[in-house]
C-alpha cells in the first residue's frame, strides 16, 4: 500500500511537471485548444453547409440522426482530444526528454518506468478535458450549438475511456523508445483512430470491414454515448452493449498496451539505447 | 551580378536541394508521410461528405450548385493537396532558417558569398519536388479510387494554374522567413496564418457558403484564388482563357508579396548584423 | 549499511552493431551482428565510505560499467551486489539508496527552476512530502544555490547545472554516489569545487565511485583506483601502490637529434638505470620515456650515451611517477590518445 501511495505520488509529480513546462510555452498552449477549430470543425461545418437544404444539415439527418452539424462535430472533438491525450501526450513527452537528456535520470530512481507513462497520459487526459471543454463552450456560443450536454453522463465515460487512453500511451510510449523517428507514425495513427472513432462523420459511412475496426476503439463508443446523450442521437448499438463495449475495448486495449511497454522496457535494459538518442 | 556569380548561385540553389532531399531520405517517416497524408486526408473530408449528402439526390444537387461539379472526391482531393504544399511553403523557409539559426550553422550560412536568395528561397525550391509528387499521388488516388481521371490537357492547365501561383506562395513562405529570423520562435504564428488559410480559402468548400464578410477575406489572399482555379481546369473542363482573371489577380499579388519579401528580409538581415542576433538562438 | 559497497565478479557486456530490419525479424533470419565487448569479466569490490576510481580512457568501458551499476543497463553475464542487493533481480531496491550523476549538466529541465526541478525528482525518489521541502532547503545550501533556487535553469552557467545535477543526486540521502566524468567540462575553479565536494561526501561516510580519464583527478581523490582498457582492470590499487608496481619513482622524457641507427645501442645503454616505458621518432628527433629510480643517476648515464652515439641531447624534463605512466606501462599508449 505504501508503495502504491508512493508511486502515485510520483505519477502527479510526473503529471504536474508536464503540465507546469507546457503553461509556460503559452503561445503552444493557446494553439492546442484553437487547432482543431480551425482545422478540423470550420472546414467541416462548411462542407456541411455546402450540401444543405433551405439551411438544414438533411443529409446527416439520414446518416447520424440530427441536423445540429456544429454539435455533431464539436462533440467529435472529444473523441480527438482523448486520443491526442494518448498518443501525443506521451509521444512528444517521452521524446522531448530522449532528446533533452532528462529520461536517464529519471529512470536512475525507484519510480517505476510505468508511472511516467501513467503520469504523462494523466497530464494529456486533464489537457483534453480543458480543450474539449472550451472547444464545446465556444461551439454553443459562437456557433449555435445546441447542446445540451448531460455532464453526470461524461463522468464515467471519461472515466472508463481514461484506462483505453493509458492502453495508448503505453504502446505510443514503446513505439518512442524503440524507434528513433516514430514521429510519423504515431501521426498517422492518431488520425486514423480518431476518424474512425467516428469524430468528423458517423461510421455508418464506412466501408463494413472497416467499421468492424471501429467498433474495437473505445472512442468510438465514448463518442456515440455522449452524443446519444448530447443531441438525443439515435446509438450504434443497444445502450447496454456500447457501456460494455466501452469497458471491455478499453480494458483490452490498457492490457495489450502495457505489455508492449514492458517489453520494450526490458528490451532497453539489455540493449541500452536510452542514452543513444 | 556577373554570370559567374549567378551560376555560383545555381549551384549553391541545386546543392540546397540536393541536402534537403539527402536528409528526407534518411528519415522514412518523412517518405511514408508523403504517401499517406495526401490520401488520407482528404478521404476522411470524402467520408464526412457522403456523410453530409445521405445519399439523396437533392444534397447533391445542391452540392453541384455551389461547387460547379458534382465530382465530391475530386473537389475535395484537390483542395487539400493544395492545403499540403501550402504547409510545405510556409513551413519551409521559416523552420530551415530558424533550425539553421538553433544550430548555430546561420553565421557560417551567411559568411559565404552565396546570394541571401539562396538562403531565402533554396529550401523552398527543394521542396517544390514534393509539391509535385502530392499532385501526382492526389492524381493517382483519384483515378485508382474514384474513377476521376485527368488528361494531359487538364494536367498541363493545371501546371499552368501552379506556376502562376507559385511566386505568390513561395513569398509567403519567404516573408514568414523574415519574419522568423526578426522575432525567433512563430510556431504558433505559422498555425494562426495556416488556420487562416484553411479556415476561408476554401480548401474543403466553396467560398460561396461564407458569409460575405469571410467572402472578401477570402478573396484577398492567393491560396483562394490558385485552388479556385485548379478545381475549374482539372474537375470542370474550363481552359486557361476562361481564368485569365484570376490569373492575373495572382501574379499581381505574386510580385507584390516577392517584394515585400526581399525587402523584410534585408531589413532584417541588417537588423541583425547590427544587433548579433544572426547567431543568437 | 552493509560494509561491501559493490560486490562484482564477472561482469561482462555485449552489444550488437547495427540493426536489424523489420524485415529480417519478420522472417526470423539468424541474428548475424557483429557483437562488440564493452566490459570483459570485470570484478570489483568496493568498500563502504571508499572513493574508487575507475580510470581507462575514452572507449575503455568505464561509462558501460557505471550504468550497469545504476542498474540502467543489464550485464550479459555475471553477478553483482550493490549495498546488498542484486543487480539483476533488485534493481528498485538498489535506486532506492542510490544517487548518480551519469549524464551531467544536460539533463536538467531548463524549463522549470532549479527547486521546481529538486521537488520532481524528490517525487520520483519517494522522499517523504513531509520531508522533501526541508530536504531540497538543505541540499541547495549544500550545493551553494540557495539564492538562485527560483531561477529557470536555463539562465545558469554550467558549473551551476553541474552543481545543481548533483544536488539533485543527493536527494535520496545516498549511502553509494556513482559519477561519471563529472568534471567534464568545467572550468577550473568549477571542477576544483566538485573535488573539494567528493571528499566532503566521503567525510560524510558516503561511498563514491566516479570514472574518469583526468589521471590527476583520480591521483588526487581516489583512496583506490581501478585502471581499464579496452574492458577488462589491468591494474587495481590505490594510487601510490600503483605507481610503486612501476619500480620507478621519477620519469625523465628525453629528445635527442641523432641517426636513426643508433636508436636501438642508445635505448640498450638506458635500460641499465631504468626502463624504457615509450619510443618514438619525430622529424628526426627521438622520444624517450624512461622509468628509473633515480634522475640523478640516470642523467650522467644519458649524456654518456648521446656522446657515444653521436646523439645531441636537444631536452630533459624530470617528473615524478604519475599514473599516465603507470597506464603507459600497462598498456603502451597515452591516456589521452
Amino acid at each position: 500500500m505504501g508503495e502504491l501511495r508512493q508511486e502515485a505520488r510520483a505519477a502527479w509529480a510526473i503529471a504536474r511537471k508536464e503540465l507546469q513546462v507546457f503553461a509556460r510555452y503559452r503561445l503552444n498552449a493557446v494553439n492546442q485548444v484553437i487547432q482543431p477549430l480551425y482545422q478540423t470543425l470550420i472546414p467541416g461545418v462548411l462542407l456541411g453547409a455546402t450540401f444543405a437544404i433551405g439551411g438544414q444539415a438533411v443529409g446527416l439527418a439520414e446518416t447520424a440522426g440530427t441536423t445540429d452539424i456544429v454539435g455533431y462535430l464539436f462533440l467529435g472533438m472529444l473523441a480527438l482530444n482523448l486520443a491526442s491525450a494518448g498518443f501525443w501526450s506521451v509521444a512528444f513527452s517521452i521524446k522531448q526528454e530522449l532528446d533533452a537528456g532528462t529520461l536517464e535520470p529519471a529512470w536512475l530512481t525507484p519510480t517505476r518506468r510505468e508511472t511516467f507513462v501513467v503520469g504523462m497520459t494523466a497530464a494529456g487526459l486533464v489537457l483534453a478535458v480543458i480543450a474539449t471543454v472550451i472547444l464545446v463552450l465556444i461551439g454553443i456560443w459562437l456557433f449555435g450549438a445546441d447542446l445540451a450536454p448531460r455532464l453526470l453522463i461524461a463522468l464515467p465515460v471519461l472515466a472508463i475511456s481514461a484506462f483505453g487512453v493509458l492502453g495508448i500511451g503505453y504502446l505510443v510510449g514503446a513505439l518512442v523508445l524503440r524507434m528513433r523517428d516514430a514521429n510519423f507514425f504515431v501521426d498517422a495513427a492518431d488520425f486514423i483512430f480518431v476518424a474512425l472513432s467516428g469524430a468528423a462523420f458517423p461510421i455508418v459511412v464506412l466501408p463494413d470491414l472497416v467499421q468492424w475496426v471501429s467498433y474495437l476503439l473505445p472512442t468510438t463508443h465514448a463518442l456515440d454515448l455522449m452524443r446519444v446523450s448530447a443531441l438525443d442521437t439515435p446509438p450504434l448499438l443497444p445502450l447496454p452493449i456500447e457501456w460494455l463495449l466501452l469497458v471491455v475495448t478499453s480494458a483490452a486495449l490498457l492490457v495489450v498496451g502495457r505489455a508492449a511497454w514492458l517489453r520494450t522496457e526490458h528490451r532497453l535494459r539489455v540493449r541500452g539505447t536510452l542514452g543513444q538518442h | 551580378m556577373n554570370a559567374a556569380s549567378v551560376i555560383a548561385d545555381a549551384r549553391a540553389f541545386w546543392a540546397a536541394t540536393r541536402k534537403e532531399w539527402r536528409i528526407l531520405r534518411r528519415y522514412p517517416g518523412n517518405l511514408l508521410s508523403f504517401i499517406f497524408w495526401p490520401i488520407a486526408l482528404p478521404l476522411a473530408y470524402v467520408f464526412q461528405a457522403q456523410a453530409f449528402s445521405g445519399g439523396r439526390d437533392d444534397t447533391m444537387a445542391a452540392f453541384m450548385e455551389r461547387t460547379g461539379t458534382n465530382e465530391v472526391a475530386g473537389f475535395l482531393f484537390v483542395g487539400w493537396a493544395t492545403y499540403m504544399w501550402l504547409s510545405i511553403v510556409l513551413w519551409g523557409p521559416g523552420t530551415a532558417l530558424r533550425t539553421e539559426q538553433i544550430r548555430g550553422s546561420l553565421e557560417a550560412i551567411f559568411l559565404t558569398p552565396a546570394s541571401r536568395l539562396v538562403v531565402l528561397f533554396g529550401p523552398a525550391i527543394s521542396q517544390l519536388v514534393w509539391a509535385v509528387w502530392i499532385f501526382v499521388v492526389v492524381g493517382v488516388a483519384l483515378w485508382i479510387g474514384f474513377g476521376v481521371s485527368i488528361g494531359p490537357v487538364e494536367a498541363l492547365r493545371a501546371l499552368t494554374v501552379i506556376v502562376v501561383g507559385v511566386p505568390a506562395l513561395y513569398a509567403i513562405g519567404a516573408l514568414f522567413g523574415a519574419v522568423v529570423l526578426r522575432f525567433g520562435e512563430v510556431h504558433a504564428l505559422v498555425q494562426g496564418v495556416r488556420g487562416l488559410f484553411t479556415a476561408v480559402c476554401g480548401m474543403s468548400f466553396p467560398i460561396i457558403v461564407l458569409p460575405d464578410w469571410a467572402q472578401v477575406v477570402a478573396l484577398s489572399l492567393p491560396p483562394t484564388y490558385l485552388i479556385a482555379d485548379l478545381r475549374a481546369v482539372l474537375l470542370t473542363g474550363s481552359g486557361v482563357g476562361r481564368i485569365l482573371g484570376d490569373l492575373a489577380i495572382l501574379a499581381g499579388m505574386g510580385a507584390v508579396l516577392a517584394v515585400a519579401a526581399v525587402v523584410a528580409f534585408r531589413r532584417t538581415e541588417l537588423h541583425a548584423r547590427r544587433g548579433g542576433r544572426l547567431a543568437q538562438y | 549499511m552493509p560494509a561491501i559497497a559493490i560486490e562484482a565478479a564477472g561482469l561482462t557486456k555485449d552489444f550488437e552493431k547495427g540493426r536489424r530490419t523489420v524485415w529480417q525479424r519478420l522472417r526470423r533470419e539468424r541474428d548475424r551482428r557483429e557483437r562488440f565487448r564493452a566490459v570483459d569479466g570485470v570484478d570489483l569490490h568496493v568498500e563502504a565510505g571508499e572513493i574508487f576510481g575507475i580510470l581507462g580512457p575514452n572507449g575503455a568501458g568505464k561509462t558501460t560499467t557505471m550504468r550497469m551499476l545504476a542498474t540502467l543497463l543489464e550485464p550479459t553475464s555475471g553477478q553483482a551486489t550493490v549495498l546488498g542487493h542484486d543487480l539483476v533481480t533488485e534493481a528498485r531496491a538498489i535506486r532506492r539508496r542510490l544517487g548518480a550523476v551519469l549524464s551531467g549538466e544536460r539533463s536538467l529541465y531548463w524549463k522549470l527552476t532549479a527547486r521546481e526541478n529538486l521537488e520532481y525528482f524528490a517525487a520520483l525518489y519517494h522522499v517523504p512530502p513531509a520531508e522533501t521541502k526541508g530536504r531540497i532547503a538543505e541540499i541547495l545550501e549544500i550545493v551553494h544555490l540557495t539564492d538562485r533556487a527560483d531561477d529557470y535553469v536555463e539562465k545558469y552557467s554550467t558549473g551551476m547545472r553541474q552543481r545543481l545535477v548533483l544536488a539533485r543526486a543527493l536527494l535520496p540521502a545516498p549511502s553509494l554516489l556513482l559519477l561519471d566524468e563529472p568534471t567534464v567540462g568545467l572550468d577550473p575553479q568549477a571542477a576544483r569545487d566538485l573535488r573539494e565536494r567528493v571528499v566532503q561526501l566521503r567525510e560524510e561516510g558516503r561511498t563514491v565511485l566516479l570514472t574518469t580519464h583526468y589521471m590527476e583527478e583520480a591521483d588526487q581523490l581516489c583512496d583506490r583506483i581501478a585502471i581499464v582498457d579496452h574492458g577488462r582492470i589491468v591494474a587495481l590499487d590505490t594510487p601510490a601502490g600503483l605507481k610503486r608496481d612501476l619500480n620507478a619513482t621519477e620519469v625523465v622524457r628525453l629528445e635527442l637529434h641523432g641517426p636513426e641507427r643508433s636508436d636501438a645501442a642508445l635505448v640498450a645503454r638506458l635500460e641499465s638505470a631504468g626502463q624504457v616505458a615509450q619510443r618514438t621518432r619525430e622529424n628526426g628527433t627521438l622520444h624517450l620515456t624512461v622509468h628509473c629510480q633515480s634522475a640523478r643517476e640516470l642523467v650522467p648515464l644519458v649524456i654518456d650515451a648521446a656522446r657515444a652515439e653521436d646523439a645531441e641531447l636537444a631536452n630533459i624534463q624530470v617528473q615524478p611517477v604519475s599514473l599516465e605512466d603507470v597506464f603507459i606501462s600497462l598498456t603502451g599508449r597515452a591516456l589521452r590518445e
